[in-house]
């Protein structure tokens, strides 16, 4: 078990490593210069080199590099381009924000799937299945931006029942939230009501209805944990779409999360804060599908007990 | 539960590829071609662009800048869907987009697939180091945020062109074609035929194009199709978030977030985009189900569906006389000395628990409808243990689970009755029928481990299904449940109740179901194939600790099973089935010791014996069962009897008596037998 997991844990910090790394390379051969980037097109050589110099990018890449790790190592993520602020507070004060955002959407998209797909299976092929299929089909083609927008429309510009932009309390999540759980749902409803329908035709499904339980009971005990499996596993599946359908959700609602934070620095070219975002967003990614296995560990005894 | 749905399984599994014509097939079909049908209005109009659209879609007219769409009062068909802020018209920009969006996902999806092809190929192909360096790094990649770095790349790549984005979108998709190429390979690999070639010498390439290929190419349509939609969003996505396609390229993603500007004054310049999106994404999805159930029909296993029978009720259930094939016999209570191998059939006295009176149960298949059940009738006794031998496909499990009414769809009582104490358990309704299970009826099954379910511990199981019978307290029904384990033989309760399904024996969890079964001290138990999963050990022990159970009780047992030297020991009486019909019913002793069907005898022949001398041949019966489809007229039998008269070719033959409480269903024991003549 111990061993087990220090492996899931040195896992884990190779792939942090790798995204750090990549991400280090790739921005710096992608994108050129910084201090060109950082100052208008035009400025003298002599500014220039001095700029190079301010933010180390005079040294060999591989030094800067080590610089870097070093710095990272001791929890700093150097300061921000413009401004001079320190990386980490703001991404740290973002983290949170998107956290929230993310954590209730799937938990509103597993409500979702889990009612939607239930309802589904209990009569497949019948028109309530028929509907949810659909709905899952829909929602699979609409993209989240376009969805928010209409939302947007509708609710905010329309109906006012919900602010359009910014996080201001409670009421200012649902439209965020509703958005990226629609978009992250089809897949789940139709990973439940594919459960629900081969839990009925299990043999232990047959043998509790024989001992007298309910249906209600059935689907709603039985069935249910058997559908949550595949939908942990899904989830932790579908972390990176999360993340994506994230950024593009606080883009439209002006959400002050990581996903904006780095579109903004991309916008201002503000590279330590990119690199930073993607470190923080990399690492909350890896954590959470850590959290996902244990989450599923927990839950199917045959990995939990079968292990020990 | 093996032959539960005997003829699905064995009867007909070729034709069911093709002649699946469903209700289902039907919408998916219908959904397909709508889907293929737009795919390709879709792709005209991208194709033609140039020539389609009305306008360049560059063309700016600050003249005429938001013009409303040709709905509205104010519109106009010189621009049908209006124009955007800087005058240019909408319904051209939007074909270009459509243009530009699947030549950028089609291109970055064959870079993906043309990637992840080779990748698969060559990993599962060859195997080895590659195939886990491969592998592996598939692994990295999908525990990797890749979005967020393809974000950044894009955002702060100087001079972003198409190709950039086409790469940046196509690459990381290779690990999904990899996978699944990767493990068809593999499995074509292992087929006989490929073998064969590799044994006769064929070379690797020669192996890899003539036999592996052909299999992989029919995966790789329907992931391209789906990795197509996934592709058309997220280009937009990018787009949309000024990531995407230069300015001077017109992309959905990219109008919408200039329509979000102007979202107030011209709605329609944000959702029109966001419609092509999503009838384009739409379209190719159903287009790639469609594809899917071409290449890879899936059976779908049935789920239960009760169909409580509307026809009137009979007036008077035992006179003997339903089609001239009812049994007619009383049941008295137990009168067996324990312990005695032999079994005394009870005298006719009193009511039956259970009368089953021209059962009938029908599959009804598309284009064929199975008859699994065709008239079974028997009565069960206060008591009594009624044995049901016969062989897969007989029927026995199917009237086994119409008595708890646990069939399947499309399993459905089709005819007949089921009187449990008075009540006709085909016509009650679900709700009083679900009272009577596990409290009055319970029933045990053949594959006991799958019988639990897995993933909640025997306790919590049995726990749920004690307080379900008497609304118990919790820690009431742990201790019947302890007690109930104990009397199954189950030294350590306290130890199991904490384990799950999978940490016991076949054996350990069929105890478990027998203590389940039992705890609510049921008057019937229906145990169907109870030990045919188990070894020959553990099923004499079980057998025996199940009859001193039922018969410390009183419950009534029926006990289905297709060894008729378990029915011999442990029945008081017999019923023998073939192809859904009683062929021989009566009292254990008597049907062993004086078989009077030809099938009964059959059976009975193939039973080894201790006291044939070794070297002895056991007959086994020629022929097999009949198609449940197509049984013939006739006796089900004829086929494979040595007696086979002609009548026997076009009358099914009632049940005759052949002694006191003895019936047979062979022409050969016709009272007009001499009309028929002799064998």
């Amino acid at each position: 078990m111990i061993v087990r997991l220090a492996l899931r844990l040195a896992q884990m910090l190779f792939v942090i490593l790798a995204v750090v790394t990549i991400a280090f390379f790739v921005l710096r051969i992608a994108a050129g210069d910084p201090a060109r980037l950082v100052n208008p097109p035009g400025t003298p050589e002599e500014i220039i080199t001095q700029t190079r110099r301010r933010l180390g990018t005079d040294q060999p890449l591989l030094g800067q590099y080590v610089t870097f790790l070093g710095n990272l190592v001791r929890g700093d993520l150097g300061t921000t381009f413009r401004g001079s602020l320190p990386v980490r507070d703001a991404v740290l004060a973002a983290l949170p924000n998107t956290l929230a955002l993310a954590g209730l959407a799937v938990l509103a998209a597993a409500g979702i799937a889990l009612l939607l797909g239930a309802l589904a299976a209990w009569r497949p092929n019948g028109s309530l299945d028929r509907t949810v299929l659909g709905y899952a089909a829909l929602a699979q083609a609409t993209p989240a931006f376009w969805l928010g927008l209409v939302l947007v429309m509708f609710f905010s510009l329309q109906l006012r029942w919900f602010p359009a932009i910014d996080m201001t309390g409670p009421r200012s999540f649902v439209l965020p939230v509703v958005t990226l759980a629609v978009t992250l749902s089809p897949i789940l409803v139709r990973t439940v009501r594919q459960s629900f329908i081969e839990t009925q035709g299990e043999d232990f499904f047959r043998a509790a209805r024989a001992r007298g339980l309910g249906e209600v009971r059935l689907f709603t005990v039985h069935a249910l944990k058997m559908a949550s499996l595949p939908v942990i596993t899904l989830i932790g599946l579908q972390l990176g779409f999360l993340l994506a359908g994230a950024v593009v959700v606080e883009a439209i609602f002006n959400w002050p999360g990581i996903g904006k934070l780095i579109l903004d620095a991309l916008g201002s070219r503000d590279f330590p804060m990119i690199q930073g975002g993607v470190l923080v967003a990399a690492i909350a990614f890896v954590v959470l599908n850590f959290v996902v296995d244990l989450l599923y560990r927990l839950l199917d005894p045959r990995v939990r007990v079968g292990a020990s | 539960m093996s032959d539960a749905l005997p003829a699905v399984e064995t009867a007909a599994p070729a034709p069911a590829r093709r002649g699946r014509f469903t209700v289902r097939a039907l919408v998916r079909r219908r959904a397909a071609v709508i889907g293929s049908t737009g795919l390709v209005l879709i792709a005209g109009l991208a194709v033609f662009a140039p020539w389609v659209a009305p306008h360049d879609p560059a063309a700016q007219d600050l003249g005429n800048i938001l013009a409303p769409p040709f709905w509205d009062s104010a519109g106009s068909w010189e621009h049908p869907l209006g124009t955007d802020a800087l005058g240019r018209d909408t319904a051209s920009r939007l074909i270009h987009g459509a243009r530009n969006s699947l030549m950028i996902s089609f291109a970055a999806m064959l870079i993906g697939s043309l990637l992840g092809l080779a990748a698969g190929i060559v990993s599962g192909f060859f195997g080895g180091r590659v195939d886990t360096v491969t592998m592996r790094l598939g692994e990295i990649q999908l525990a990797f945020p890749f979005i967020l770095l393809a974000i950044a790349i894009l955002g702060v790549i100087p001079g972003r062109t198409p190709l950039h984005l086409i790469l940046v979108l196509g690459i990381p998709g290779w690990i999904v074609y990899a996978r699944v190429v990767r493990s068809r390979v593999l499995a074509e690999r292992e087929r006989d035929h490929v073998r064969a070639a590799a044994a006769l010498g064929a070379s690797r390439s020669r192996q890899l194009f003539r036999y592996v290929l052909p299999s992989v190419w029919q995966v790789v349509p329907v992931i391209a199709m789906l990795d197509i939609g996934f592709l058309v969003i997220m280009e937009s996505m990018l787009s949309f978030l000024g990531l995407g396609l230069p300015p001077r390229f017109p992309s959905w993603g990219a109008m919408l977030a200039e329509g979000r500007r102007n979202m107030v004054i011209s709605p329609w310049l944000s959702i029109l985009p966001g419609l092509a999106i999503m009838l384009t994404v739409l379209s190719v999805n159903l287009t790639a189900d469609g594809l899917a159930d071409v290449f890879d029909p899936k059976l779908r296993k049935g789920t239960f569906r009760r169909t409580v029978l509307r026809l009137p009720e009979r007036a008077e259930p035992d006179t003997a006389n339903d089609d001239g094939a009812a049994v007619r016999r009383a049941a008295a209570p137990p009168q067996r000395s324990v312990g005695a191998g032999a079994r005394h059939a009870p005298a006719a006295s009193g009511a039956a628990l259970l009368r089953v009176r021209d059962l009938k149960v029908e599959f009804p298949l598309p284009g064929r409808t199975i008859r699994a059940v065709r008239g079974v009738s028997f009565d069960l006794g206060h008591g009594e243990t009624l044995g049901i031998v016969g062989e897969s496909g007989s029927g026995k499990s199917v009237t086994a689970l119409s008595i708890g009414q646990l069939l399947d769809s499309p399993g459905r009582v089709t005819g007949g009755q089921i009187l449990f104490d008075g009540q006709d358990l085909t016509r009650i309704s679900d709700r009083a029928m679900a009272a009577l299970r596990g409290r009055r009826i319970a029933m045990i099954f053949q594959n006991p481990t799958a019988s639990l379910s897995p993933v909640f511990s025997i306790g919590f199981q049995m726990r749920e299904a004690i307080r379900r019978q008497g609304r118990l307290h919790r820690d009431e029904a742990s201790r019947i449940a302890h007690d109930s384990l104990w009397a199954v033989g189950i030294g350590d309760p306290d130890r199991v109740l904490g384990q799950y399904p999978f940490q016991l024996s076949g054996g350990m969890n069929q105890r478990v179901m027998i203590a389940m079964a039992m705890a609510a001290r049921p008057n019937l138990l229906i145990a169907d194939e109870p030990t045919t999963a188990l070894d020959v050990t553990t099923q004499a022990q079980i057998l025996e600790r199940l009859r001193d159970l039922v018969q410390a009780e009183g419950t009534s047992l029926i006990f289905i099973t297709h060894d008729i030297a378990l029915v011999a020991e442990h029945a008081d009486r017999v019923v023998v089935m073939y192809a859904g019909q009683i062929c021989e019913s009566g009292p254990t002793e008597q049907v062993i010791s004086e078989p009077r069907h030809p099938y009964t005898r059959a059976l009975l022949e193939s039973v080894p014996r201790p006291d044939l001398p070794a070297g002895v041949r056991l007959e086994a019966i020629p022929g097999e069962l009949p198609d449940p489809a197509r049984i013939p007229d006739g006796c089900p039998f004829a086929p494979r009897c040595p007696h086979v008269m002609d009548v026997c070719r076009t009358v099914n033959p009632d049940q005759f008596p052949v002694a006191p409480d003895h019936r047979a269903a062979c022409h050969l024991w016709s009272p007009d037998r001499t009309k028929a003549g002799t064998p």
